[in-house]
């Protein structure tokens, strides 16, 4: 290898400022063509089936998985007739097919007549009877006339090339990285391979074996894994064992949840058990955890650390999304509100403010989502701000954060001390980093995990950190467009929940090192360095994936 | 569904936020990246991978650079000290200095690159001042054990040529007992350009442009000087009775009782207009380098209190910079140029990203008084002052012996310029605890100007 420090010579430092150049452009390339296939490649608000007026012959088309049928405008099909409750009726899809439920509507439901108690299978030709509207259903491709939206010209770039790219940019970190130091090396091939080989046989395995169409959200994730990876690996290679292991654990993890979300049936039969896993998870932490930096929020097995909260958060959303029992119906929170104080609580017996925030903002996207009363959230903020105040009272480790914020030049040598680091050094770096591995911030405590923002920026770039915290935000528009596309409210709002997660961490993580906010000490997802925190990163894509359609529509057709 | 698809709008409300709160980074980094980068603690510049830019006088001579990633300063310890406020400390304690204002500069910090540059290898700008180290070293000696400030500059050009202060220490040996030491008390402040000092009888130069703007027979009145006055049980006295003094006589003998008695003549209001005008309770600043503030009110002050405000006593406060501005402007008309420290900075590409240049300010003072009070300041030199001081200059100045209570001897001021076309500089000097104005900042200003009118 030295032949190639020697023959380069001084082209080296130029070469690698120009990879440096050329990373953050081919990675914002790279995101944009992910996030546009994702928008391309979706389906169209087509109608799945309609629904024919027996009496009028007017058609109403069905748009969506779950359909409330009813005479509240905020039904999503409205009927005019005085005899139909507010919201009377559902209309779902599920794997076996069209099945109707009455809602407890005052004068029932019936289908072909039959008053009906429970869920009843409906099949194209029967007719639905709600008050004294009749409606029956047909296929979409009965009836005529019917508009249908034109496809998109504009091809999607495909999934292959997208991952390709992802590598290549992978690639370049690890040309910098070998010529990082005083001698050239061959070490950091082995992070990349790892990374390689998982992110091209979890291509192989999805895409050619279990035949789905998209893969653009696990080329984001691998993308800013890869990023992840090689940053830390920049600290150490030997750094990055620890990291990969977790990566692969995460994407195991990630095959068995979109396994498990298949079936909406087995997720609302195991509901029960994994909110009672989370508490009983929570009560272990208390019980073996040990107090490390003044929180307590570790378990210590053998001589591997785990951050139960972190496995939690997956079971959270889990739990505030699949509660739901019927549609729009269920506007009782009580149950969840009940599951959300536990876990809070144990939070905060744990000192761990950062993830209490986090638990607390997924808390309130989950109960607006269902039950979208805007007064119950403003209670629930207040109390929340009450207690908050309460903490910073009592809780003087939480204030002296807050004391700090908005001050950390007043104290760079001691309050301020992390903050300080973070923008001094990732000024330093401009536009596009002093080069990988040639960082200072990675020898102040945390700089690979909290503060590793500001090792993005110094290393790396401030281009490059801003395309990696957009391109986490940009899962939210992601989530957001499956909404009513998803086959179940509840992979919608487990959806928005888990990419509201990422989205609030990022901000936590960004603003609490760069002194936007008080410092909260937590991860940023898919990036920092920790293994509980990567596992669980790639347990909340899986809820993202799961809500499109076309995650599970391929497995359908091989049957 | 459509309900849910519609409540999924809350997530903006993150994203609102998460784009709100990266704005507010990305408005830090492009506007105080420089200051978040040049920290003492970072170790791009501590451990030499940048290596600091080197801080020069006007000859070329260096002041300060970077080896091995230690600072280092001039090889002459006096110089180091007569340099030490201009240049500034190695820690940035001394916040008026070069090296604390221009820190983004001299780390060869920029927005796009930050500290480093593609050839792997980062130099910082090079900084070239207008001052001349050696006429430094020579007020700094003038100076002595003193403490006080002197300041030079060429009212023409703009240029600043000495700006010492004392006390001072050696930045290559920071003294261990710096912050206990009496004897290093403002050791870290520019006197220049941060002190407030009593101004005492300069002051008269402001209430005498109110007269002459105000008086129309000035020239033609006189004023009994007879050793003191009495307003409002309170006495305003001179050293001895001078007698019955016409206007120039009472500048150049420096009467307080003819003074106190203009200052009163012309009111509160007219005297704070004319304060005001003349850049008192004003901001000034040198590259961006900001003075303290000259204070002059006397809202609310007894008659008496006013008389003494018109002798500068009372609460008026001078800044040496505002006084070296302020004779700028007399020499000039009435609008001074004002006085800059930067002659260039250049980039180690050789490429100069900044030259200072003559710069007019706002005008202090009415084009009329300036010439008046020119011939008056011209003739408190050939009469009182003698024009022996200055040898070969023609200067017009003021002397003060300001009081400061407290047991301690008065402040001693000098400022003044010289009318001479080849040699148009400015300069105010002030010596701490003296006896007589003429024998300590007047020694000092006849030393400072002589060598100061031999720079090319």
């Amino acid at each position: 290898m030295d032949f190639l420090t020697i023959g380069l010579g001084k082209a080296v430092p130029a070469l690698l400022y120009f990879l440096r150049v050329l990373v953050p452009v081919i990675t914002a390339v790279t995101m944009c063509g992910c996030f546009s296939s994702l928008k391309l490649g979706r389906r169209k608000e087509d109608p799945v089936i309609v629904l024919k007026n027996t009496v009028t012959h007017g058609i109403i088309p069905v748009l969506y998985w779950e359909n409330s049928i009813g005479r509240s405008r905020s039904c999503d099909i409205v009927l005019r007739d005085s005899t139909v409750s507010r919201d009377h009726a559902v209309l779902m899809r599920r794997e076996s097919g069209w099945i109707v439920t009455d809602t407890g509507s005052k004068s029932g439901t019936f289908v072909n007549g039959r008053k009906i108690k429970s869920a009843t299978p409906v099949m194209p030709g029967d007719v639905i009877t709600m008050g004294s509207t009749s409606l029956s259903l047909s296929r979409t491709a009965d009836v005529k006339g019917l508009k249908l939206k034109k496809p998109y010209r504009r091809q999607a770039s495909s999934p292959a090339a997208l991952l390709f790219s992802a590598s290549a940019v992978q690639l370049m970190f690890c040309v910098q990285l070998c010529l990082a130091g005083e001698k050239a090396s061959l070490e950091p091939l082995l992070p990349f391979c790892a990374v390689f080989v998982m992110e091209w046989g979890m291509y192989f395995y999805s895409v050619k074996l279990l035949g789905r169409v998209s893969f653009e959200l696990e080329t984001v994730a691998f993308l800013l894994c890869g990023i992840g990876v090689m940053l830390i690996a920049g600290t150490g290679v030997k750094n990055s064992y620890t990291q990969l292991a977790a990566m692969l654990l995460g994407v195991i993890l990630f095959c068995v949840m979109i396994w498990f979300l298949g079936d909406l049936g087995r997720v609302m039969r195991w509901r029960i058990v994994i909110g009672a896993l989370a508490v009983l998870l929570f009560a272990a932490n208390l019980v073996l955890g040990k107090e490390h930096n003044g929180s307590k929020n570790w378990i210590y097995l053998g001589s591997v650390s785990v951050q139960p909260s972190e496995f939690i958060k997956i079971a959270f959303v889990f739990v505030g999304a699949s509660t739901l029992d019927r549609l729009q119906t269920a506007k009782n929170l009580t149950g969840f509100i009940a599951f959300s104080a536990i876990c809070l609580g144990a939070l905060f017996l744990m000192k761990d403010f950062g993830t209490a925030c986090v638990f607390f903002v997924t808390f309130l996207i989950i109960a607006f989502m269902r039950s979208g009363s805007l007064r119950t959230i403003a209670l629930i903020c207040a109390v929340a701000v009450f207690g908050a105040f309460l903490i910073l009272k009592f809780k003087p480790y939480v204030a002296k954060r807050f004391a700090v914020w908005g001050h950390v030049w007043d104290d760079p040598g001691g309050a301020g001390y992390q903050q300080t680091r973070v923008l001094s050094y990732a000024a330093s770096g401009g536009l596009f980093g002093t080069g990988l591995g040639k960082g200072f911030l990675k020898n102040v405590f945390a700089g690979s995990s909290d503060l590793v923002f500001g090792m993005i920026c110094e290393e790396l770039g401030l281009v490059l950190a801003v395309v990696v915290v957009l391109s986490i935000a940009m899962l939210m528009f992601y989530a957001r467009s499956d909404v009513t596309r998803s086959r179940s409210t509840f992979y919608s709002i487990s959806a928005c929940a888990a990419a509201g997660i990422m989205l609030f961490q990022t901000c936590l993580n960004v603003f609490g090192a760069t002194d936007v906010l008080p410092m909260t000490g937590v991860t940023l997802p898919f990036i920092s360095l920790g293994g509980s925190s990567m596992v669980s990163v790639w347990g909340l894509l899986a809820f993202i994936k799961a809500s499109d359609e076309r995650t599970y529509a391929a497995r359908r057709k091989r049957k | 569904m459509k309900t849910t698809g519609r409540r999924s709008l809350i997530l903006y409300i993150l994203g609102a936020a998460f784009l709100f709160g990266l704005g507010v980074f990305l408005y830090g980094f492009a506007t105080q990246g420089g200051m978040w980068a040049v920290q003492p603690f970072n170790k791009y510049i501590t451990t030499g991978v940048s290596s600091q830019g080197k801080v020069l006088d006007r000859n070329g001579t260096v002041l300060a650079e970077s080896k091995n990633g230690k600072r280092v300063y001039s090889s002459d310890e006096t110089t180091r000290r007569a340099m030490l406020h201009a240049v500034g400390d190695t820690t940035g304690y001394i916040s008026t200095g070069v090296q604390y204002n221009y820190r983004a500069e001299l780390s060869g910090y920029n927005g796009i690159m930050g500290l480093v540059t593609p050839n792997g290898k980062a130099g910082g700008d090079d900084i070239t001042l207008t001052l001349d180290s050696s006429l430094c070293r020579l007020a700094k000696k003038e100076l002595g054990s003193r403490n006080g400030a002197v300041a030079v500059y060429n009212y023409k050009t703009g240029e600043m040529l000495c700006m010492v202060s004392t006390p001072d220490f050696d930045p290559e040996n920071v003294p261990s007992d710096i912050n206990t030491n009496s004897k290093y008390k403002g050791a870290y402040l520019n006197k220049v350009m941060s002190a407030q000092y009593t101004p005492g009888s300069i002051f008269k130069v402001v209430t005498a442009a109110a007269a002459i703007e105000n008086f129309s027979d000035i020239d033609s009145r006189t004023w009994d000087c007879s050793g003191s006055i009495t307003v409002n049980g309170n006495k305003i006295t001179d050293i001895k009775a001078y007698g019955r003094l016409h206007f120039k006589d009472a500048l150049a003998k420096s009467s307080n009782v003819a003074f106190a008695e203009m200052a009163m003549e012309l009111g509160t209001e007219k005297m704070t207009a004319e304060a005001n005008a003349m850049g008192f309770n004003s901001s000034f600043s040198l590259d961006g380098i900001n003075a303290s503030k000259s204070v002059y009110n006397v809202a609310g002050a007894e008659k008496n209190e006013l008389g003494w405000s018109g002798v500068g006593q009372y609460t008026d406060l001078a800044s040496p910079y505002h006084m070296l501005v302020l004779m700028g402007a007399v020499a000039n008309g009435g609008t001074p140029v004002m006085p800059y420290i930067i002659k260039n900075i250049t980039t180690p590409y050789g490429t100069a990203l900044k030259s200072g240049a003559a710069q007019a300010g706002s005008r202090l003072v009415k084009a009329e008084t300036a010439e008046r009070l020119q011939q008056y300041m011209r003739y408190n030199v050939t009469n009182a002052y003698g024009d022996g001081l200055f040898p070969g200059l023609k200067v017009c100045a003021k002397t003060g012996t300001a009081e400061v209570g407290g047991g301690k001897k008065p402040n001693c001021w000098m400022v003044g310029y010289s009318l001479n076309t080849d040699t148009p500089l400015a300069f105010a000097v002030v010596v701490e605890e003296q006896s007589y104005s003429i024998r300590s900042a007047g020694k000092v200003a006849s030393s400072v100007m002589k060598a100061a009118a031999k720079i090319k």
